[in-house]
């Protein structure tokens, strides 16, 4: 069949299928794209999902703004900040702005917002990006200070992320369940349609203030939850969607080299690595992974480069650090590299006394085929794999309890440029730390509360070098994602995998 | 026999052997030869699948990927092309067959053999006993297969032994419902009534008097649920939960093509293929069988 029968063939069938869906595009103003999965809670700090910080960045604002492709903080909500002490910072606030259901945004919403997402029986989904503050004051109108509970030197960023302010006098009266079915923000789009977990349709903020951000130009926004990757490209043909996004390499290609779709990648912060039970807490017994030649071996054994450039493809690299190299503080040059070497790894499983290697389970959670070509390298230097494919969740139960003996693992960092999402989320002896190695745990702790950025980047440098040198992980590489849309609109992504509708155009 | 050579006279007065008869009614049976033919195939191509398979089916070269079969303009090397991770899709068809084969037989054989056990004694003995199977049966028929198998391989984890288990304890009810209902019906017989009337006991009486007559109704529901087996394991494959990579299974290829389905689509079109001939030959088979050992088609 020729690539354009096949076409044509798909398109009738997805037509048919997706009859009575209208077709929008251009001429109505309309942007139809489709989430693969299901949104839980509208209300961005009830959602632990990339789809949930693509809808929290369009329809809320914090008070920061972190410029996708410079990196500069530059000021949103807020004008301008200042650091009073350590744990006291002061911000002024734009005048002028109001909220999509015509409420003023003033210190009051600040406040509000602050202290009610800090209160950790308030329930907010992921605590880390909110427990490092206590409090906020309000100074006047247009002034107010957050209170740390200690020095915190990634607050700028975590304001420039995941803290959007609410409407104080809405959300008190809605609450989260209310916010998810009837968000109202300050941000360049307003949602005026949700079925919860299905479909939602933004509309643009013909009131959006002048703000980094910038206005937003598409008229609406639907978007459906559309599970399947199949059902999504064949929605594509039939014009039903106009874009898509996290397409799988595979696809990505096969749809560029049609021409009629533009596809864009963009590398993500998303690391993938393998984390090897060093410290001995699951009930395998002999552990090979106490033995720190074991676990060189691993790292020697797979064939990164050959997996970025086959499998992951794009923008993807080859990572040699416990953090994605653009973080603050991941230092690339203090990690020892374990280049692909697979007889090297079997004369180390020999000296560490497995000249016939040895058999462990293996557990992983997401991109099967990713790790069946791990499984397949371990495989060929003797390491038997007992492979167990389990849900996100389950996988990271049985981590906490430590029985996990090695684990194909990913961590996206929540996007927050900083090492100290990663490396110190992973290596401070928390329930998820199979490395529990006291000097790493020392260095990382004076990096993360140094206020000297020159002290900080030395102890991260200093935590990663015996990290890689003791091959706690096997770090593989960085991933990517690929966004497909018709010709007629034009959109660059950015590199921290969040949609920004605002940036969209017609062409 | 010494003499090998049969008078024409004779053999016109006495007519064929049963033998003779059985054989001719075999051979005659187009659906049962054709099933049997393309199983003894299958079962010869797992049997000597190291010496038949081209190449390694755990080798994979990711620089080799989803290279397409002949037919569709590949080269010999991969006759059937190459998977997601470069293995070669020949063998490890050639190595799923064992997977599909011993799955099927093996849960077969358990449910066969508590299904039946259930049955016959139900039909048998009567009374209290026949209430409880029954009962038990009503059970087992109340529990939808599939979600009872994800739900125990799902806490279990998948893994081939686990596999072969679930199926071979959940498919015994169809076994214990007809050979109920065939043992009600033969143990009236009068040959049945004649044996216990010279003393047979109850285990000869149910080995030598009712397990041969009703062996022709096994035969047929042994090899659907073979084919049942063999369909629900690679459904429980395809939904990830069933044999884990990176055995191969063709549950399991029909699952790791589909996302390619729309570019790709013979990576799951020659799995499929062949799993849907597999099924259709043992049913083929199956339904012969019946046809050839059946009491009323003797003649």
């Amino acid at each position: 069949m020729t690539k354009t029968a096949l076409r044509s063939t798909i398109a009738g069938i997805a037509l048919a299928a997706s009859a009575g869906v209208a077709l929008a595009d251009k001429a109505s103003d309309t942007l139809n794209m489709a989430f693969t999965k299901e949104l839980e809670n509208v209300d961005s700090y009830f959602n632990s999902s990339r789809e949930g910080v693509v809808m929290q960045r369009a329809v809320w604002d914090g008070l920061i703004y972190r410029d996708p492709v410079t990196n500069e903080y530059v000021g949103n909500l807020a004008t301008s900040w200042t650091w009073i002490d350590d744990t006291t910072l002061e911000l002024k606030l734009r005048e002028g702005v109001k909220f999509h259901n015509g409420e003023d945004f003033n210190a009051d919403d600040v406040v509000f917002t602050v202290n009610f997402v800090a209160k950790e029986e308030n329930g907010v989904k992921t605590q880390r990006n909110v427990n490092w503050m206590k409090s906020a004051e309000k100074v006047d109108d247009y002034t107010v200070r957050i209170l740390l509970k200690e020095k915190f030197p990634a607050a700028i960023e975590f304001l420039s992320g995941p803290v959007s302010i609410y409407p104080n006098e809405y959300y008190a009266e809605a609450g989260p369940s209310g916010m998810g079915l009837k968000p109202v923000g300050t941000g360049p789009y307003k949602v005026t349609s949700v079925v919860p977990g299905q479909h939602f349709v933004l509309e643009k903020n013909e009131n959006y203030f002048d703000g980094p951000k910038g206005q937003p130009s598409i008229g609406k926004i639907d978007i459906r939850t559309v599970p399947d990757v199949n059902t999504q490209i064949a929605e594509l043909f039939s014009g039903t969607l106009d874009m898509i996004w996290q397409v799988p390499a595979d696809q990505a290609e096969k749809l560029a080299s049609m021409g009629d779709f533009t596809v864009a990648n963009e590398s993500t912060m998303r690391v993938g690595y393998l984390s090897m039970d060093a410290a001995g807490r699951s009930s395998m017994d002999p552990n090979p992974f106490k033995d720190v030649r074991v676990r060189q071996a691993v790292n020697y054994a797979i064939d990164r480069k050959a997996m970025v450039e086959n499998l992951l493809k794009g923008k993807s690299v080859q990572v040699d650090t416990p953090c994605f190299p653009s973080q603050f503080g991941c230092a690339t040059d203090a990690a020892v590299v374990y280049e692909y070497n697979p007889e090297k790894a079997k004369a180390l499983l020999a000296e560490a006394g497995y000249p016939d290697g040895f058999t462990t389970e293996f557990y992983a959670y997401r991109d099967r085929d990713y790790a069946e070509a791990i499984a397949s390298y371990l495989n060929a230097v003797g390491i038997k794999i007992d492979f167990k494919m389990l849900q996100y969740s389950a996988l990271r139960e049985l981590n906490m309890k430590g029985e996990v003996p090695l684990s194909f693992m990913t961590w996206g960092s929540y996007s927050i440029n900083d090492a100290s999402a990663m490396v110190s989320q992973f290596f401070k002896h928390g329930s998820l730390d199979d490395a529990r190695d006291d000097q790493v745990k020392a260095d990382l702790e004076v990096a993360d509360s140094s206020t000297d950025p020159a002290t900080r980047k030395e102890y991260y440098a200093k935590a990663i070098a015996r990290i890689t040198e003791e091959a706690y992980w096997a770090p593989m590489f960085s991933y990517n994602t690929n966004y497909v849309f018709k010709s007629d609109v034009e959109y660059t992504p950015t590199a921290d995998e969040v949609l920004r509708f605002t940036t969209m155009k017609w062409k | 026999m010494a003499n090998t050579t049969v008078d024409p006279l004779l053999e016109e007065i006495i007519g064929p052997t049963p033998g003779q008869l059985l054989r001719k009614r075999v051979f005659g049976h187009q659906g049962l030869m054709i099933g049997a033919v393309v199983l003894v195939l299958i079962t010869l191509v797992a049997l000597f699948a190291p010496q038949l398979a081209p190449h390694d089916p755990y080798a994979q070269s990711l620089v080799a990927r989803m290279k397409p079969p002949v037919f569709l303009g590949g080269t010999w090397e991969h006759p059937l092309g190459t998977d997601h991770l470069g293995r070669d899709y020949l063998s490890r068809l050639i190595y799923g067959a064992r997977v599909s084969l011993m799955i099927g037989a093996i849960a077969a054989a358990i449910s066969g053999v508590i299904g039946t056990a259930m049955g016959v004694a139900a039909g048998y003995f009567g009374g209290r006993v026949d209430a409880v199977v029954t009962f038990l049966i009503n059970v087992r028929l109340a529990m939808p297969v599939v979600l009872v198998a994800l739900a125990v391989v799902a806490i279990l984890g998948g893994s081939l032994t686990v596999v072969i288990m679930v199926l071979g304890f959940l498919l015994w009810d169809r076994f214990a419902v007809v050979m109920r209902a065939s043992t009600r019906q033969v143990r009236e017989r009068e040959y049945v009534a004649a044996a216990r009337a010279i003393g047979a006991s109850t285990p000869r009486l149910l080995l030598t008097e009712i397990m041969p007559n009703i062996l022709n109704n096994l035969i047929v529901v042994v090899t659907l649920e073979m084919a049942h087996a063999i369909l629900l394991e690679a459904a429980l494959s395809f939904l990830g939960l069933g044999v884990q990579p990176p055995t191969p299974s063709w549950g399991l290829m029909v699952s790791e093509g589909k996302n390619m389905m729309l570019f790709e689509p013979w990576l799951v079109l020659i799995p499929g293929a062949v799993l849907f001939v597999m099924v259709l030959a043992i049913n083929l088979m199956g339904d012969g069988l019946r046809d050839v050992t059946a009491p009323e088609n003797r003649n």
